[in-house]
């Protein structure tokens, strides 16, 4: 844990600075793992806001140190969840637009080095954010944080608390969609190729 | 041919979210993140406030109404005279005022002469 428990019980107490300090502890990790559900890093600053602000508002149900890290995932789980919900629609058009992204991108190759990076970084956030416009946004949370934010089966078992074979099986299908997914957009030939045709 | 291929797919979605961990920009809070915070929590606190402000005003008019209609209701309905007599009491009422005459004459017209 970031921060010791009494700090938590200060801020339950209503101190403000105790609760300055917890959310300058947590303010990189939650806007670290908002960044990789919502994919939108211009909106990452205000779901972050939202979170905090849920937090404040839900701390003097906290009874143990415990749970207050599983807790404030949750927090931020919710927070992404009802961001995605409502920009599905706009994510959805900009996906539609991703086609001709890749060739506008394709075209920038002969800028910079670092222009190039940039554009490899975006090509390679927009497929992944493709490939989870397929799944639902539940789904899209909980594969994120199990496979890019690296939680685990037990931590994921706190944050949604339901057991572990209830989760493997989610993922399991989730992971599926996806993959089916992977095989539409890039045929037989592997991103490997993509690569290559982008450099 | 086909179970290789989905394996390849398999080790290649997990490179691409190896990869995508790597291609999210870092996120950088700006100086106002703090200040919204508590900008938030305030607007909220307000509202929550106002909310509750309403609330108990819209029930204490509710109480009072209630206790209007009752009283009102109580007192349109308080028994009258008639009522407080029993069955018998209230046909003997009800006979004495109409019945009474046409009775009489009834039983004088059949008396033997």
């Amino acid at each position: 844990m970031l921060v010791e428990f009494d700090l938590i019980q200060k801020a339950q107490r209503g101190d403000a600075s105790a609760f300055n300090q917890i959310v300058s502890a947590y303010r990189r990790r939650i806007m670290g793992t908002i960044s990789h559900v919502i994919g939108r890093p211009e909106d990452v600053e205000d779901v972050a806001q939202e979170v905090f602000i849920r937090l404040y508002f839900s701390l003097g149900q906290l009874r143990t140190a415990e749970v207050f890290e599983p807790w404030l995932y949750r927090l931020t789980v919710n927070a992404s969840y009802d961001y995605l919900r409502k920009s599905r629609r706009r994510i959805e058009s900009r996906m539609a637009d991703l086609s001709e992204q890749q060739v506008m991108m394709a075209d920038a190759v002969a800028g910079s080095r670092a222009q190039h990076e940039d554009n490899e970084k975006r090509r390679v956030r927009d497929t992944v954010q493709e490939l989870l416009s397929t799944v639902s946004e539940d789904d899209r949370i909980l594969l994120t944080l199990k496979e890019v934010e690296g939680l685990s089966l037990k931590e994921l078992e706190k944050i949604y608390n339901v057991n572990e074979n209830a989760l493997k099986v989610r993922l399991f299908r989730a992971r599926q969609r996806v993959l089916k997914k992977m095989k539409e957009v890039t045929g037989p030939s592997s991103f490997n190729a993509k690569d290559d045709e982008a450099s | 041919m086909q179970q290789e291929n989905s394996g390849e797919r398999e080790v290649r979605l997990d490179e691409l979210f190896r990869a995508y961990r790597g291609a999210c920009p870092e996120p950088e809070a700006s100086a106002n993140f703090m200040p919204s915070i508590w900008a938030g929590i305030e607007a909220r606190e307000v509202s929550t406030h106002w909310f509750g402000s309403v609330a108990k005003a819209l029930v204490t008019a509710a109480l009072a109404a209630s206790v209007i209609i009752g009283m009102i209701m109580s007192s349109m309905n308080h028994p009258s005279a008639f009522l407080n007599g029993t069955f018998v009491e209230a046909l003997r009422a009800d006979q004495a005022s109409s019945l009474e005459p046409l009775h009489l004459d009834r039983i004088s017209q059949l008396e033997p002469e």
